[in-house]
């Protein structure tokens, strides 16, 4: 499914509305952590990463590890610092008041999975 | 472990100085600083737990800045609750003479809301040093954490655990920040105590020695180098 059609069923608040080199992206996989360490190890390139961290580093990792998009879960917002940096990077950071674990559910229920599925 | 306790422990290996680094507390410092009297210099650390769950050692020059920035971050900590000490231990403040005066009832095993860079601020502002704890750790490291070392933050060094072998190959990987590398034993028990040790060149032990060996000032330097 398309990102912008994604974002739009998970009614997800768009943090980087200048970002729109993504909108039109296929996103078939995903991944959710907390770890930077393990999102730079495993997250799949042009996925979507779920995360509760707002630090800097999350557009460092998730630009090294060529993502497409990063969901912050339980209504954090990154810093104007950190959306700046994405911006920059060409990567699409959105938010939503559900926890990891029901974001992540809708995202499989649209046909975004994981590396093993 | 009691003040009188990790005192002789220390002395019996050796060290001449050590730090107590409660998580996200100082309320012992003073207690172990009083128990050693001169015979061991004791720093007045405490290890905060950021809101991204990076440890991070700070050290401070007396027990009263290690107190006043633990009250700020006390501040920001729940009271704990009924099952807490059966999941993370009692939290005894200490006597000099090791006697229980009182239990903490902030939830110190939880992380604080302060990001890292904030955690260094705190230190900073009360006068300490910050060092990124166990960075070789793949939890609770900056660098297990963040992915990346914050080179931002505005460390003053880097502290590696003694699973990390001593000297420069083992130590090479973490030498790349440009900051210097000390190593500690993160003694959660007594036996603990000496298990990792950093060598300073200095005039004695203390903290403003401490201090100017990470910056490798004035002929002071971190190992005898």
């Amino acid at each position: 499914m398309k990102l912008e059609d994604i974002a739009g069923e998970l009614g997800l608040a768009d943090f980087t509305p200048d970002v729109t080199g993504n909108r039109e992206a296929e996103i078939d996989r995903g991944y959710a952590s907390d770890l930077l360490s393990d999102v730079l190890a495993h997250a799949p390139e042009g996925g979507v990463l779920v995360t509760l961290q707002v630090h800097l580093n999350v557009i460092a990792v998730a630009s090294h590890a060529e993502l497409a998009a990063v969901v912050f879960a339980g209504s954090r917002k990154p810093d104007d610092e950190v959306i700046a940096k994405a911006v920059a990077e060409g990567l699409s950071l959105y938010g939503s008041p559900s926890d990891t674990f029901d974001i992540v559910g809708s995202l499989s229920a649209l046909g975004v999975k994981g590396h093993h599925a | 472990m009691t003040p009188p306790a990790i005192v002789a422990k220390a002395l019996a290996e050796g060290l001449d100085m050590i730090a107590v680094c409660d998580h996200n507390s100082a309320r012992n410092v003073a207690a172990v600083q009083q128990a050693a009297g001169d015979r061991l210099a004791v720093l007045a650390g405490m290890e905060v737990t950021s809101a991204e769950e990076c440890h991070v050692v700070g050290l401070f020059p007396a027990a009263a800045a290690a107190e006043a920035a633990a009250a700020e971050l006390g501040e920001t900590l729940a009271q704990i609750d009924d099952d807490y000490e059966s999941f993370f231990g009692e939290q005894h403040v200490l006597g000099a003479d090791g006697a229980e005066l009182r239990r903490e009832t902030l939830a110190l095993a939880t992380a604080t809301p302060l990001d890292v860079n904030d955690v260094v601020a705190l230190i900073h502002r009360h006068g300490g040093l910050a060092v990124a704890a166990h960075i070789d750790r793949r939890s609770f490291g900056v660098i297990g954490q963040l992915g990346l070392f914050p080179t931002d933050a505005g460390f003053d060094g880097v502290e590696v655990s003694r699973h990390v072998a001593p000297g420069p190959e083992g130590e090479a990987e973490f030498g790349r920040y440009g900051l210097p590398i000390v190593r500690s034993s993160d003694a959660h028990y007594l036996h603990d105590i000496g298990a990792a040790r950093t060598t300073l060149l200095c005039a004695r032990p203390g903290f403003a020695e401490l201090a100017l060996a990470l910056r490798h000032e004035g002929g002071r330097s971190i190992g005898d180098a």
